[in-house]
């Protein structure tokens, strides 16, 4: 009994799906009611969809997991429960001709959710009737995070989805790669919808703090979050077109459920540490070392004591002065109830954390509204607000010289953090870089970001086929930075200017307007077709201010207002407007064989009038083999089902008005001018990714075994590039479509049910990886270029993208202690031309792997992740493992190094001069970035119903938590998941510069609900 | 509630049609590159864009300034940035990025020239003699801006009208440095007799040009030019700043030695102070000057002690750009140059009492002792060698070194390096883009 009936279809979600079919029997005497749970966390399901086979009746579960439904006709009957997430359960029961029967179900977690509501952007499917490639991960997988945005939720979790936490900092943006890059200039992360209206997902921020971005979608509070959805393969994209090559998430919000208010109170608290400190030397090892440098340049003995006047009477441990154990909270009331014309969902939530290096904290503070309301039996209206404001305390990081992590690993051990008058020292007494204790007190950088996210939705059901939707949806996203660099921390730039106060406002806007329709029909017992259409405008609006002033009367005052120059300004606004036209056909045969059609045709600003649309096709076949009657013998298959789907998506962020050529400001004292900036190309337009995707589903044995498998060819042709252009024709680069990029690979999710009982022991693994391979395949006359940090990354014919490229490092001369590099070329001379390959930063496979465990209301979870075969280029060693050309403590492998003929070791001598040549940008800064790591880790109870009420709760549940609790790794630096060049860095993935590491956390919560 | 739904879907429907307008949107604080300079206001506009680029970080807001330096014997690399370490061991590579930036920068000013001289002949409304006198300043300009690309690249490629399509970079090829000293010379003159108003002291004037015209006359070797030039400069009526600091204002004020300066403000900032000034001073350090400059500066020299802070190379910082924060104009030809070419150009000519004459002027304003000739100095060698170093006294700090030691012929003895290495790099980044472009010998 596999959804032969249409009309079991439900319309969940905020996105209105069809249902057409027999009306609800009139005749109704009994009522069925009891309670659903979760097998694996003994958990109430809210939601969950109940209904009564062949008829009209159905319910959906309230919060505490208790359905009741009323009206049904007596007799044999088959009662049905599905919910997003888990195995659908059918049961046969003989419903009395009047009363009350009491039927309980236990729904079991699956990774292939078959049967499970798909959002795929205006409208919804059933996994079962899929043809495409869609990632699903939900609330359960959702409300464990610890984290401000809440697409880390997808990590680990949907295979071909790369997520990175770029670094540790309370509040950041992470790096999202769906099947790879297939941008080298324009943004490549991914589509974000948030309830069917796209959200402002670029970081508008203002001040770069190297890897630390900020974005919009921290303003989400986890808590509110039913699902997210991901759409991987062209066919599933192409309804997004222009902005699909990079996969589009959508994210959809909790609903209110009719009912009684059912009021729900959730929240943990735990402590946060770092997760690793970095092995550095002591001020007696540090001054041996130098010394040993020095005289090994000829600059005579004991240098650092006799020269420079220092000494080992203080040793400092920096890193440990900065670091700190630090709480991390969240909570979350909500309110959800209804009744037949009205449903409602109100929550709040706060989310707080200070940070574990001292001088960084983060807290949201957010509510959402979200409504449904049927004004007739014909017309439904839905409203969605949600209202935020995050305050993100920062420290400088990555790329400054003034990062408190960065300064606090360079920072020399015999220098103590305050004199004795309580002072900081400074570079006067002998640091090298600006004391990083100091800065963490006295720099104060602060990003304060407000979030209203709403829409307003209008269905009419026009006849029981046709419903028309219309739908306005508004993202008002705010970010005001203030930044105060105080003259205190003696060495800096502020101290000489008496103190520099930046403010900067930032604001993107969008609009969206769409109005769609859904149709669908079944006949003839055997066909099934879907189809929607409809038209979108979407208007985006961005504006900025900023201002930088210099030199502040005292250092209590903080603001631009108590400066005395302005040295610098700037205040704009641009704009970038898309209209579509957009299509589906799904036509189910006999529900063995699929299909799927799918068109956008999307207009824009971006491109000029001759290239400004574009059209974006894709389209899918699946065949539900299991079906087919030569399968029906085949005992233990539930399903399996072959998919392939090919289509062409687009991308077209790279600015908003990257075809034109203009003049921009150029003045001259207080002359204003203007001088040409741009060299423009009217026949710029779309980057196209071409995606092939051949997958199947299977599922074994009553569903105790799901596997989803998919193979795919990703290839992106005319990439949106800057591309260079020789300079001496006064302009360096030309926005141009060249090149192509190739992603292909394979990956599959596994989820398999070891012991399965209603009541005792059930145990449910699962597993998915991704393989991708990323190769550029064809550039501007096939000219490779470098970019990121130190010119690491390259960008190369055959390589994937962003390989490193360097010297090779061979090993250290045993006659001389100096480093032997590769040459290449064989001339004998080690210079640029032998710069080589050396690694690659994109994994061979990553993936995820969760267990859980239930027994008798006790449960617990072990989700980790893993990465395989990614290579780290470790930036901090260029100067932690320089061997004496600069003043930075050393990593303490140093300690190992070459120190007279015939030692034989790969750490080459110390130099004060760099003359061993071990400062040289090369492969031995490339590690191994492979990691496994134990995520998170749940002990979770859920107290007996008796127990809960007599406490006066309908349900209750407690929880102990750790996140990352451990990584195995061979890489050197704090996390091998990292990178400092953050989000946006297409090309220039990999790369560790002084990270704010990773957090460890450990926390107790509970959820109740009345 | 029927004619609700109908009227929906006609909203729509009528908002994506009445959209199609919004796909035409431009920039609001960029004019599209057709209205550029079409107006009086708009070719005046273009010239500040001109000077404008002069203000870059990689020009003399920086790295063209700091490498003239470094390249030479004046500075040392005392910072973190590689491409500075290169420069300061005389180990460039083809694509050192700075060397890049250099290139772009002066290029891109060559830009805002070339079009200036394009399109004010045709701007309506502008009276005949601004119109010249903003043509004569382009080409001031041009010819300043291809006299610096030829001192450190030799031939480069000559580009005297704007590049309107990629294909036209693409195909650049490189001209010999006579020719590009043929078109400095001719850009010069014609600015010269373009130019008529008093201009203030940052933008280019008659003055300017001759100033310039002597500066490459020198450069050529063609010392009668350079003297006539020089002395057409004096009898100007210009004079020494009364003290050397003046010159090197925190807040750019004039001083009666100013021929033309770049402006520089808290804005528009230069990077001379913050890279220059210990870390103490609130700088960074990027380079400091060289045990054989602090050592050239007599004690008693008041440029000295301006200019350099400490004795010990490496922990000695430079001074000459008094703050961090930048607003210290730039002397892109002052008049103490114009004395010091007109003395050279003297003692080349063998007329040494003269040219003795002339360069005491400085060591005087120095708070040194004038030379006598036969007593301090005597051959014409010696007069040569008094003016080579009054010259780097005088200029440290200022991106004139390298060059001049090119010029005097001095450069392989005291950089102790290869001949080849008398030309940077010509970058790498081009030469991919451009391939009609050939590297200097050696790289």
């Amino acid at each position: 009994m596999k959804l032969r009936n249409w009309s079991s279809m439900p319309a969940t979600g905020a996105l209105v799906l069809l249902a057409f079919g027999s009306p609800a029997s009139a005749a109704a005497q009994a009522t069925i009611q009891g309670t659903i749970t979760d097998s694996a966390r003994s958990r109430a399901i809210a939601g969950a969809q109940v209904s009564v086979v062949g008829t009209g009746a159905r319910t959906q579960s309230m919060p505490d997991g208790r359905y009741r439904l009323t009206g049904v006709a007596p007799g044999s009957r088959t009662i049905r429960v599905q919910a997003i997430g888990f195995s659908p359960v059918t049961r046969d029961v003989t419903v009395p001709a009047t009363g009350e029967i009491t039927v309980d179900f236990v729904l079991s977690n699956r990774t292939v959710q078959l049967e499970e509501v798909v959002v795929v952007g205006y409208g919804t499917q059933t996994r079962e009737n899929l043809s495409t490639a869609v990632s699903s991960v939900s609330a359960p997988d959702i409300e464990t995070l610890a984290h401000a945005s809440v697409d880390v939720a997808l990590q680990g979790k949907a295979p071909g989805v790369q997520v990175t936490q770029n670094a540790g900092n309370p509040g950041n943006a992470v790096t999202i790669r769906v099947r790879g890059a297939a941008s080298l200039t324009a943004n490549s992360q991914p589509l974000y919808v948030v309830d069917g209206v796209p959200m402002v997902s670029e970081d508008i921020s203002q001040l770069d703090l190297g890897g630390q971005g900020v974005r919009g979608i921290t303003g989400l509070s986890p808590d509110e979050i039913e699902s997210i959805d991901v759409l991987k393969d062209a066919a599933a994209a192409a309804i997004y077109g222009s902005r699909g090559s990079n996969g589009v998430i959508l994210i959809t919000t909790k609903q209110g459920r009719s009912g009684k208010p059912v009021v729900t109170f959730s929240t943990y608290a735990g402590v946060q540490s770092a997760s690793k400190q970095l092995s550095l030397l002591n001020a007696t090892q540090y001054l041996a070392f130098f010394d040993e440098a020095a005289e090994n340049d000829g600059y005579g003995a004991r240098y650092m004591e006799d020269q420079l006047g220092f000494t080992d009477a203080v040793n400092t441990d920096w890193q440990k002065a900065i670091f700190r154990r630090a709480p991390i909270g969240n909570a979350e009331l909500a309110v959800s109830g209804g009744t037949e014309s009205i449903r409602y969902r109100v929550s709040g939530n706060y989310f707080g954390q200070e940070g574990t290096v001292i001088g960084s904290d983060y807290r949201r503070l957010g509510g959402r509204v979200n409504l449904d309301f049927k004004a007739s039996n014909k017309l439904t209206f839905s409203s969605k607000l949600a209202v935020s404001g995050e305050a993100n305390h920062r420290v400088e990081g990555d790329n400054s010289l003034t990062g408190v992590v960065g300064n606090a690993i360079a920072n020399q051990p015999m220098i103590p953090i305050r004199l004795s008058d309580g002072s900081f020292a400074s570079t006067a007494d002998g640091l090298q870089y600006a004391n990083s204790v100091a800065i963490a007190d006295l720099n104060d950088t602060r990003a304060r970001n407000g979030t209203i996210l709403g829409s307003l939705e209008a269905r009419w059901l026009a006849t029981p086929n046709l419903t028309a939707t219309g739908r306005v949806g508004v993202d008002l996203y705010t970010v005001r930075e203030t930044q105060y660099e105080s003259p205190g921390i003696i060495g800096t730039y502020a101290a000489s200017v008496n103190g520099v106060a930046k403010r900067a406002y930032s604001l993107g806007n969008k609009y969206v307007f769409d109005g769609f329709l859904n149709w669908g029909r079944a006949w003839g017992g055997r066909h099934n077709l879907q189809v929607t259409g409809g038209s979108s405008v979407e208007l985006n609006r961005t504006e900025s201010n900023f201002v930088r002033g210099e030199t502040l009367s005292d250092p209590s005052l903080h603001e631009v207002s108590n400066a005395t120059t302005v040295t610098d300004f700037a205040g704009t606004r641009a704009e970038n407007n898309l209209v579509s036209v957009f299509g589906r056909a799904n036509y189910g045969l006999a529900d063995k064989y699929l299909f799927g059609f799918a068109i956008r045709t999307d207009g824009s600003s971006s491109f000029g009038p001759d290239n400004r649309y574009g059209v974006f096709p894709g389209g899918s076949v699946a065949w539900v083999m299991s079906r087919e009657p030569f399968f029906a013998g085949l005992k233990g298959v539930d399903l399996f089902k072959l998919r392939a789907s090919a289509g062409l998506t687009g991308n077209q962020a790279i600015g908003n008005y990257p075809y034109q050529s203009s003049a921009c400001t150029a003045n001259y004292g207080t002359e204003a001018g203007y001088a040409s900036c741009t060299l423009g190309n009217p026949s710029l337009h779309w980057e196209r990714t071409r995606q092939i995707d051949v997958g199947f589903d299977l599922e074994l044995f009553q569903s105790r075994v799901t596997l989803s498998a998919d193979w795919y060819n990703k290839r992106t042709n005319d990439l949106l590039v800057s591309r260079p252009i020789a300079g001496a024709s006064g302009y360096i680069s030309y926005n141009a479509n060249v090149g192509n990029i190739v992603n292909k690979g394979i990956e599959f999710a596994i989820t398999t049910s070891n012991f399965r009982s209603n009541h005792g022991f059930n145990w449910t693994t699962s597993l998915n990886m991704a393989f991708n391979r990323n190769r550029v395949t064809k550039l501007f006359d096939d000219q490779p270029f470098s970019a990121g940090f130190r010119l690491a990354n390259r960008v190369e014919v055959g390589q994937p993208l962003g390989a490193f490229q360097m010297y090779r490092f061979l090993g250290v001369d045993p006659a001389t202690g100096d480093a032997i590099y590769d040459d290449i070329n064989k001339d004998g001379e080690i210079t640029g031309a032998d710069r080589t390959i050396v690694g690659s930063p994109w994994p061979d496979f990553n993936g995820g792997l969760t267990s859980t465990m239930a027994w008798k209301g006790l449960d617990l979870t072990a989700f980790f992740n893993f990465s395989k075969g990614n290579k780290i280029f470790n930036g901090m060693r260029l100067f932690s493992a320089a061997n004496g050309y600069y003043y930075d403590n050393q990593f303490s492998d140093v300690l190992g190094r070459w120190q007279k003929p015939g030692d034989v070791t790969d750490v080459p001598r110390a130099s004060f001069d760099g003359t061993s040549g071990a400062r040289e940008v090369s492969s031995r800064f490339i590690e191994d970035g492979s990691y496994f790591r134990l995520q998170e880790l749940t002990l979770g109870y859920q107290l007996p119903g008796s127990l809960a009420r007599s406490l006066g709760f309908a349900n209750a549940r407690v929880f102990f938590r750790g996140h990352n609790l451990f990584t195995v790794t061979n890489y050197s630096g704090y996390s091998p998941e990292v990178n400092s060049n953050g989000s946006t860095a297409n090309i220039s993935l990999g790369t560790d510069f002084y990270a704010y590491p990773l957090a460890r956390i450990v926390s107790f919560g509970f959820q109740v609900g009345w | 509630m029927r004619r609700l739904s109908r009227n929906l879907l006609v909203t729509t429907a009528f908002f994506a049609a009445a959209c199609t307008n919004f796909l035409d949107t431009n920039p609001p604080d960029a004019l599209p590159d057709q209205l550029a300079i079409t107006s009086p206001a708009g070719a005046r506009a273009a010239l500040a864009g001109a000077y404008n680029a002069l203000q870059s970080g990689s020009y003399y807001g920086g790295d063209f300034m700091f490498f003239n330096d470094l390249y030479g014997d004046n500075a040392l690399h005392t910072g973190t940035f590689s491409t500075y370490g290169d420069a300061g061991a005389h180990q460039f590579r083809a694509d050192n990025q700075t060397v890049d930036d250099i290139w772009n920068a002066i290029y891109e000013a060559i830009k805002r020239d070339n079009l200036l001289i394009e399109k004010v002949p045709n701007v309506a409304g502008l009276p005949s003699a601004e119109r010249d006198q903003i043509l004569g300043e382009a080409y001031f300009l041009r010819g300043l801006n291809y006299h610096n690309l030829v001192k450190l690249y030799g031939g480069v490629p000559l580009v005297v009208t704007p590049v309107k399509r990629p294909e036209d970079a693409a195909s650049l090829t490189r001209s010999s440095a006579a020719d590009v000293y043929t078109q400095i010379v001719a850009d010069l003159k014609q600015a010269e007799q373009l130019m008529s108003s008093d201009s203030p002291t940052n933008h280019a004037t008659v003055a300017a040009a001759k100033a310039l015209l002597a500066r490459v006359y020198l450069y050529r070797g063609d010392n009668a030019n350079a003297l006539a030039k020089a002395n057409e400069v004096v009898a100007l009526g210009f004079s020494l700043a009364l003290d050397y600091s003046d010159l090197f204002d925190a807040d750019g004020k004039d001083t009666p030695e100013d021929i033309f300066k770049v402006t520089f403000t808290a804005q528009q900032f230069t990077n001379a102070g913050y890279y220059w000034q210990s870390t103490d001073d609130g700088g960074r350090a990027e380079l400091g000057p060289t045990q054989s400059l602090i050592d050239a500066y007599d004690p008693a020299d008041l440029r000295g002690q301006w200019n350099i802070k400490g004795t010990e190379a490496g922990s000695a910082s430079g001074t000459k750009w008094p703050t961090a924060i930048g607003a210290e104009d730039f002397p892109g030809i002052r008049f103490a140059e114009v004395l010091l070419i007109k003395a050279e150009a003297l003692a080349r000519l063998g007329q040494l009492p003269e040219a003795v004459a002339t360069y005491n002027d400085i060591r005087v304003r120095a708070g040194l002792a004038p030379h006598e000739l036969g007593v301090d100095v005597t051959t014409q060698q010696q007069v040569l060698d008094a003016i080579d170093r009054e010259r780097r006294l005088e200029l440290a700090e200022e991106g004139d070194r390298f060059a001049d030691l090119v010029r005097s012929g001095r450069a392989v003895t005291v950089l102790g390096v290869p001949a080849f290495k008398l030309l940077f790099p010509i970058p790498q980044a081009e030469i991919n883009v451009a391939p009609g472009i050939v590297q200097n010998p050696g790289y």
